[in-house]
């Protein structure tokens, strides 16, 4: 059994690797990464997965439904990390799968795999309570620098994880980013990360935050008929039921942390596509209480003023 | 061996837990239950959408979720739901928070036809929970539950919530947190609305949280708390302490603590630091004791 097999068996058992291992397999991922192009092709059939947020016991529940890698193909769209328990191992057994079968897995990035957010939102912390420094948080956001923006199955089939940009609408220009960077505040590479499609408003709208696009249906018909694809598939916000068709089935959410955060209920989804992309959405529960080292459902009593 | 230490304690302070696996107990003519359910389904989600006439909600509603205290004899119920901490929020409306990001958004090109939202994202409400009075009609043969809702309302009082009293450490019959909504604002931050509560031998005490963090601009604490201590009365005497608590990051900094969000997770902890802008203290009044 090689050490890349070993480290994989590991990481299935949630077992986190040592820091130099961690080091070493960053810098096979990023020779591979480094070749990606910002529109990964992906050929069919292939099961496209959306956020997993460091839920790497409900992780495992979703490889139970879609079959293991490398027999089933997978597009992740981002959103590994933060708000779970288990960012590291999570992260850490999709990146070493990418090592290992890198024509069976694809790993694009969402708005989390940067060193902002991480800090905020807990990989960071994770990585300090794990390791005792944060050298394996460093490794890991240098290697999210890596990570492909989009997907594009078939030629028919467009994969991102937030949604389009005002300054996009061909797939060339998505191409012609230079994405090495940390996710910028704004421009095409922070829309593609961050951008939700919205019911409310036809053309583009400005979130009241005063930062973030919200795209309406004629955007996606005109950015679809634009790039002679089917649908555009994304992750990045909660669904209640797995998954959310919208604009008459020209845009797809499709989000994988069932009981998100460990308290909300929802069930998760993944999108299998056949050969022929026929489609099949498999829904699934967080995995049983039993089979997980999280917290006791019932919080324990305090003497809170 | 835990469940029956729980039993004894119940049973010495006369209480009892609730059947059918419900979450809470009777004791001192009081039924105090929590509900804990999932986030809102989709259809759901829509009919809230339009019954509060909104196009935006919480990511997270509980909708289903709840905190309920009832008084059994006088009929008083003191609830908590994240319904009407909405409606709460939709007539407050206030105008929305600007992130740091916003600044560079102003000088980029805009597309054709931009709407710009101008909802309160950040979900801010005044909610200090919602009560009535439940008069059930069953031994009339109807099995009718009348609500009048109007007749409760509170008055400011000088008497204060006896914080000594509650810092000693009576055993905890029943303890629950509830959460009514939450919303990651797109992580700009967080908006969470909480309901605590505890329940000793001589009191229960309870508090709802609205926590806001918009990162790098705001942070903003609205504290509700309740406290009934057990007596011989008919109408039990409960009162509610409303504190407001609201800073900008750079106050913050200007008095030299941390300006990064991540030191703001836990409000608990900080509350402190955010002066505060409103603080009143309240008496429930029952229409009985007029």
């Amino acid at each position: 059994m090689s050490d890349l097999d070993r480290q994989i068996e590991q990481l299935k058992k949630c077992e986190p690797l040592k820091e130099s291992e961690v080091k070493a397999l960053c810098l096979k991922a990023m020779e591979i990464l480094v070749e990606e192009s910002n529109v990964q092709r992906v050929d069919a059939p292939v099961t496209i997965c959306g956020d997993i947020h460091g839920q790497f016991y409900d992780m495992k529940e979703l490889f139970k439904v879609g079959g293991d890698c490398p027999k089933t193909n997978y597009l992740f769209l981002g959103d590994f990390v933060d708000r779970g328990f288990y960012s590291v191992e999570t992260f850490l057994l999709l990146l070493a799968l990418k090592v290992r079968y890198p024509d069976r897995i694809t790993l694009i990035r969402g708005n989390h795999e940067s060193r902002q957010i991480t800090q905020v939102y807990g990989f960071y912390d994770e990585c300090l309570r794990k390791y005792g420094s944060v050298n394996v948080w460093r490794y890991c956001t240098d290697i999210f620098d890596y990570l492909s923006l989009s997907a594009l199955i078939e030629n028919k089939i467009f994969s991102v994880h937030g949604g389009l940009s005002p300054a996009i609408s061909t797939l060339d220009q998505i191409r012609t980013i230079d994405r090495k960077q940390e996710v910028p505040h704004d421009g095409a590479m922070c829309d593609l990360l961050w951008s939700d499609p919205e019911d409310i408003v036809d053309g583009w709208g400005l979130s009241p935050r005063g930062a973030g696009f919200l795209f309406g249906g004629s955007v996606v018909t005109t950015f679809n008929h634009a790039n002679n694809i089917d649908y555009i598939c994304r992750a990045h916000q909660l669904v209640m039921e797995g998954y959310k068709w919208m604009f008459n089935h020209q845009i797809v959410t499709v989000w994988s942390a069932p009981n998100y955060c460990y308290r909300c209920g929802n069930v998760a989804a993944i999108l299998e596509l056949d050969e022929n992309l026929n489609k099949q959405f498999r829904v699934f529960d967080a995995a049983p209480q039993e089979s997980r080292a999280a917290p006791a459902k019932k919080p324990a009593p305090d003497y809170f003023l | 061996m835990e469940v029956e230490a729980d039993e004894k304690e119940l049973k010495a302070a006369g209480a009892e837990p609730l059947p059918d696996s419900r979450q809470g107990l009777r004791i001192h003519g009081w039924e105090i239950e929590s509900r804990k359910r999932s986030i809102l389904t989709s259809s759901n989600f829509l009919l809230w959408e339009e019954k509060l006439q909104t196009s935006h909600l919480p990511e997270m509603v509980f909708g289903e979720s709840c905190l309920v205290l009832k008084h059994l004899n006088s009929g008083i119920k003191i609830h908590f739901n994240a319904f009407d901490a909405l409606t709460g929020w939709k007539q407050e409306a206030l105008p929305p928070v600007e992130v740091p990001a916003a600044a560079k958004w102003k000088f980029r090109s805009k597309p054709s036809q931009e709407v710009i939202l101008d909802y309160d994202y950040t979900f801010t409400t005044p909610y200090c929970g919602s009560e009535t009075i439940e008069i059930d009609t069953e031994e009339r043969g109807r099995g009718e539950i009348s609500q009048e809702a109007c007749s409760l309302h509170w008055e400011d009082c000088e008497e204060q919530i006896d914080v000594v009293s509650l810092a000693s450490k009576e055993p905890i019959l029943f303890y629950d947190e509830v959460v009514l909504y939450e919303d990651e604002l797109a992580d700009n931050g967080v908006s969470l609305l909480t309901v605590k509560v505890r329940v000793m031998p001589s009191c229960w005490f309870l508090l709802l949280r609205f926590w806001l963090r918009v990162d790098g601009v705001l942070m903003r604490l609205r504290d509700t708390r309740m406290h009934c201590i057990f007596g011989v009365n008919a109408n039990p005497v409960i009162l509610r302490e409303s504190c407001w608590r609201e800073a900008t990051f750079e106050a913050l900094s200007a008095k030299g603590y941390p300006s990064d969000s991540a030191a703001y997770s836990d409000p608990s902890i900080i509350s402190e630091r955010l002066p505060i802008v409103m603080h009143k203290t309240q008496k429930l009044k029952v229409p009985g004791n007029l």
